[in-house]
């Protein structure tokens, strides 16, 4: 809490320096009247032309002038100056003397150099005494019909000079992070095309430090007075982008279930605003607060139901939407803008750094399953069912037929050498599992000595799968399997490639056993695994009993 | 000799066929062969047997289900399985002897030669398995207090003063359970776990007084043996 105080401790001092308003009144003003023409009487104070309100604007030149009545802490001041707020090139005169001017009123000869929207001038000590004073200025406004207002605002030159530059400097800082965050996250992007979240993180850290750059260019850069409002409308521009770019961001980082219907929706709205803008010229400020609210409100639906589904950090996210509401709610609204901007950066940021972590760890564990699956695959040669029940066999045709053993031990080798060479890949050449399975077959003949025929249909062999995928489909169809009729079992394989997907239907021509109906093989645990190593999700794995056997069907989808 | 052979391996089912023919001989009244467990359960049901040889991995199906069934039968069981680290659990069940693949002749003549011998199998059964109102129950070893013979079956009293039936000859459980337990007379096992004393009555009637208070007759010629073992000479 004792932070929180002292930041808006800070806030506070930099309003009351940024008025210019001090403790005890330095002085007092009147509201700005209006002299038409190019010449004062030579006793200009009294006349009845002086008026409230301008008469055409543009047309010609005029006067303006400002009453001030300077109270005895003048004194204290070192160097007063002025500070005018207004559209227009002027000569400013201090009791009759001219003390500077913004820009250069039109002449009958030579057009108009405009001034800048505010400018400050040094009042010379002598006549910085307590009492009445008179302020004129001698403008024209040769580059805007708009009748803006005239505003006077007295205090010490240099602090009201610097305060501006300071508060500027302040918020610069603020700028460079940003900018540093969204260089890196760009890179960060680079390194994964894939990661479209990141890119649109960075692109609204970039927009963000534009924003802030722009916001206080006007300190430091001569606008002159007929582009202030260009200013304004880049802001507009950019507040509308950032709007609709920060509820785009968290509806991808959360998985958003309503994305597809929820963002242009979004989007028309902000747009709108933006526009209505057009036609009720000067709503800057009320426009930029209502992209804003739009901008708030849209993240906080998408982050609060995103914490329903307790999504990682979503809690934490809309703990700080509500606490930037907070902050917009206790300060002044220029600064809490921004306040309130960092604090949905920082969240977006958190959200950021806690999916870098569950991405490194997702790839641990994923590098961690090839490695079991490798394992898996590797001990299909040496698991006791397999390897003792062989070795029995083997012992059996050696004794009994010799020659018939040796071909059993070559159909073994051969078996072994195909599974050691696609033991380290995750994809292998369809060919090679093919020759697996027909090798694995001859093996299996020997042991069980039922006829077995190995069938191909449409077979790609551009394609690739997972090493063991269909062996092991087929250790299932063997031991799932009674003989038909004429004693023998056949397998087919059969390849398909439509539009949408591919397909692999693998078809077992025999009797079921009572158990394969029952319940489902123990290899598909390892199906299931390979597919998902290379596929992610894009796949789908059905197994049935059909009238003339078994058949078990693998879709693979387009990532 | 009627013996089931349980196997899914034709070719090593051969091989076991083929010793097993050449080292019973002529007692051999007939060697069946089935794949799986139904049909096996079918053939139990049909006919007698004598002994079955069964494998644990049957087309991916558990042939633990199956053991315990035939740990029920009246055979004897001898597993012939790849996964010898399934061996104790095999013998937990009551199984006559568990012969490892890849097996020799003389392996499995040396389970063979189990049948008749009087010797105990392994470590003994932990469990033995009963058949009752038509599913199988798992009673354990050591809540059986003694067994009685009772014509072709066996009578297990249990200490909690309940009755099973079982299928098996006292012979054959004798070979099966843990050293605890002995046969005390032709027609009692006793768990000597539960003996208290030996009592002597008059015309050289032997009981052994258990700790539950009943008592057992025990037969003369086992007598001096039992004392020798148990009660110190």
């Amino acid at each position: 809490m004792p932070h929180l105080c002292r930041l808006l401790y800070f806030c506070a001092c930099l309003l009351l320096l940024t008025t210019g308003c001090e403790e005890a009144p330095l002085y007092y003003t009147a509201d700005a009247q209006f002299y038409p023409g190019d010449y004062l009487p030579t006793d200009p104070t009294n006349s009845p032309l002086w008026k409230a309100e301008r008469a055409h604007v543009n047309h010609e030149a005029f006067w303006v002038r400002f009453p001030v009545l300077l109270e005895e802490s003048v004194q204290q001041v070192e160097h007063l100056g002025v500070q005018i707020n207004a559209f227009g090139a002027y000569e400013v005169y201090w009791d009759g003397k001219l003390i500077g001017k913004n820009g250069t009123p039109a002449t009958s000869g030579k057009p108009e150099q405009p001034g800048t929207e505010m400018s400050y001038f040094i009042i010379p000590p002598e006549a910085a005494t307590a009492g009445k004073h008179w302020l004129y200025l001698h403008a024209t406004q040769a580059y805007s019909a708009e009748n803006r207002g005239y505003f006077v605002f007295l205090g010490d030159y240099f602090e009201m000079v610097r305060a501006p530059l300071i508060l500027t400097a302040f918020m610069y800082i603020l700028a460079g992070a940003f900018l540093i965050a969204a260089l890196y996250f760009l890179i960060l992007y680079l390194t994964n095309r894939k990661a479209y979240a990141v890119l649109l993180f960075s692109i609204t850290c970039l927009l963000f430090f534009a924003l802030i750059l722009l916001e206080y260019v006007k300190f430091y850069i001569p606008i002159p007075y007929a582009h202030f409002y260009t200013r304004l409308e880049m802001i507009g521009f950019l507040t509308l982008t950032i709007a609709f770019l920060v509820p785009w961001y968290f509806s991808l980082q959360f998985s958003f279930r309503w994305k597809k219907a929820f963002l242009p929706v979004l989007f028309v709205l902000l747009l709108t605003i933006y526009l209505l803008n057009y036609f009720r010229q000067g709503y800057y400020d009320e426009t930029a607060q209502f992209l804003a609210f739009c901008m708030w409100g849209a993240s906080l639906l998408i982050t609060a139901e995103a914490t329903y589904r307790k999504h990682t950090g979503a809690s934490l996210v809309l703990a700080g939407l509500l606490l930037s509401a907070l902050v917009h709610a206790l300060i002044y609204y220029d600064i809490s803008v921004f306040i309130s901007f960092t604090i949905i950066i920082l969240c977006m940021l958190y959200i950021l750094a806690i999916r870098g972590k569950e991405q490194a760890k997702a790839y641990e564990s994923s590098l961690l399953q090839s490695a079991r699956l490798k394992n898996q695959l590797l001990r299909k040669n040496i698991q006791p069912h397999f390897l003792m029940n062989t070795l029995t066999s083997l012992i059996d045709w050696v004794e009994e037929s010799p020659r018939e053993g040796v071909r059993f031990i070559e159909a073994l080798a051969g078996e072994f050498e195909i599974l050691n060479q696609v033991a380290d890949s995750t994809l292998v050449p369809i060919r090679q599992e093919l020759e697996l399975c027909q090798r694995h077959l001859a093996v299996m003949g020997y042991r069980k000595e039922i006829q077995y025929y190995w069938q191909e249909e449409g077979i790609d062999l551009a394609e690739h799968v997972p090493p063991a995928l269909f062996h092991t489909l087929l250790e299932n169809g063997i031991s799932h399997s009674l003989p038909a009729d004429d004693g023998s079992i056949r397998f087919l394989l059969r390849f398909s490639a439509g539009q949408e997907a591919k397909q692999y239907d693998f078809i077992t021509y025999a009797r079921n056993r009572k158990s394969a109906i029952e319940k489902e093989g123990t290899g598909f645990a390892y199906v299931r695994s390979r597919l998902q190593e290379s596929y992610g999700s894009h796949w789908q794995l059905q197994s049935e009993p059909i009238p003339a056997g078994w058949k078990t069907s693998i879709i693979l989808y387009p990532a | 000799m009627r013996i089931l052979l349980v196997e899914d391996e034709s070719r090593v089912a051969k091989r076991i066929e083929r010793m097993t023919r050449s080292f019973f001989g002529n007692k051999l009244q007939k060697v069946l062969l089935c794949e799986g467990l139904p049909e096996a359960r079918q053939l139990m049901q049909q006919q007698p047997f004598d002994l079955v040889l069964l494998d644990l991995n049957l087309n991916g199906e558990d042939g633990f289900e199956l053991l315990q069934e035939t740990a029920s039968a009246a055979f004897h069981t001898i597993i012939i399985s790849a996964y010898k680290d399934k061996a104790i659990t095999a013998f937990e069940y009551g199984v006559l002897d568990f012969v490892p693949k890849p097996f020799n002749e003389e392996r499995l003549a040396q389970a063979f030669l189990r049948i008749s011998s009087t010797q105990k199998a392994g470590i003994g059964a932990r469990y033995l398995s009963v058949k009752k109102r038509g599913a199988i129950t798992l009673i354990d070893v050591s809540d059986i207090c003694y067994i009685q013979g009772a014509g072709i079956y066996t009578e297990l009293h249990l200490k909690n003063r309940r009755k099973e039936i079982h299928d098996k000859s006292l012979e054959k459980l004798e070979q099966l359970l843990p050293p605890n337990f002995v046969r005390i007379h032709k027609s009692y096992i006793a768990d000597m776990l539960e003996a208290q004393e030996i009592l002597v009555e008059t015309g050289s009637k032997y009981s052994l007084l258990l700790s539950t208070g009943q008592r057992l007759p025990i037969g003369r010629t086992r007598y001096k043996t039992l004392k020798e073992d148990f009660f110190n000479g």
